[in-house]
């Protein structure tokens, strides 16, 4: 094959170092508003490793590890997963049952909307905010660790 | 083989096509679980997408078990791509 | 009327893409081919009125899959054997 051993063209690289700012951006938005608009944990995590993702197909995977490498991405999928026993924990402790909803209703997250369709307030969903938060971690450092290990591990064999 | 592959193939085809011809209208028969939800997932977990209210609050223990799985596949994958630099 | 076309000539073009990543020779071919696909079937979930499901597939599909795949052949061969 005539692909460049590491990385792609300088084109590719511009480009996708001028995108990965707002694909991530738009994951984060799509985390933080799964309890709104459709969207969720799992999904904005999926658009955020897609950006890590680029970045591996454009810089080749021994930058990306030069600059986060998978152990301390692997990291942030074992936070997203303590977050969300911790969570469930909470609802064990605060309320009645495991991942009880022990937040409706208090001052962080507790506003109940108005019955029916409506453009939603932030500031309300009880603990789904925070275990959206916790999935989309878990879903970043797992999918974005995954891809980076498989294309580290298969080039050393392949050298 | 392949003709024993290409009937059970042509079968299953039929399969599905039948249960696409005989299955039931949108909505039909109306359950009482999703009219619950639609009535008072709004006042009891306070947010507005019934969907993440179902997946993380009355389905909680299933997206626990979904992250069960994604930690699995990446111990999977670690432990058979990780690199051996101190043997190599 | 729209609408219905629209849902007779997704699954088609869905059904299309399927067939040229199972016949493709050339592996990288077919795995776009499948990235195509896995995009139009988050476009019929759309349609179908799931967009969580749209977007996961999205995300999943179109994106992770593919550079998975890619990454698999860049390590092999890109020409499929003769059986």
């Amino acid at each position: 094959m005539t692909m460049p051993d590491e990385g792609l063209s300088p084109v590719v690289r511009v480009i996708a170092a001028m995108l990965f700012p707002f694909i991530l951006i738009f994951s984060l938005y799509v985390i933080l508003h799964g309890h709104l608009t459709p969207g969720g944990g799992f999904q904005g995590g999926a658009i955020g490793a897609s950006a890590v993702v680029m970045l591996i197909v454009a810089y080749g995977a021994r930058w990306v590890e030069s600059k986060a490498g998978e152990e301390s991405v692997s990291v942030l999928e074992s936070l997203g997963g303590l977050m969300f026993v911790v969570t469930g924990l909470l609802g064990f402790l605060l309320a009645a049952t495991f991942l009880s909803n022990f937040l409706v209703g208090e001052v962080l997250f507790g506003e109940i909307p108005t019955f029916g369709s409506n453009p939603g307030i932030l500031n309300t969903g009880g603990t789904l905010p925070l275990l959206n938060i916790a999935v989309g971690l878990k879903v970043i450092g797992g999918l974005a660790s995954v891809v980076l290990i498989m294309a580290l591990g298969s080039r050393r064999d392949a050298a | 083989m392949r003709k024993i592959a290409a009937l059970v193939f042509l079968v299953f085809v039929a399969f599905l096509l039948y249960g696409a011809y005989e299955m039931r209208d949108f909505g039909r028969p109306p359950s009482d679980m999703d009219d619950y939800i639609i009535e008072n997932s709004q006042n009891e977990t306070g947010a507005n997408n019934a969907v993440t209210a179902v997946v993380f609050d009355y389905r909680g223990y299933d997206t626990l078990g979904e992250a069960t799985v994604l930690f699995t596949a990446v111990a999977g994958v670690m432990a058979m791509f990780r690199r051996r630099d101190d043997h190599a | 009327m729209w609408s219905e076309l629209i849902h007779v000539v997704i699954p088609v073009l869905l059904v299309i893409a399927a067939l040229v990543a199972i016949l493709m020779r050339d592996l990288l071919a077919s795995a776009v081919a499948l990235a195509v696909m896995s995009l139009l079937l988050s476009l019929e979930f759309y349609i179908l009125q799931a967009p969580d499901v749209a977007i996961a597939e999205a995300g999943i599909g179109a994106c992770i899959t593919t550079a998975i795949l890619v990454i698999a052949i860049k390590n092999t061969r890109r020409m499929e054997e003769e059986a």
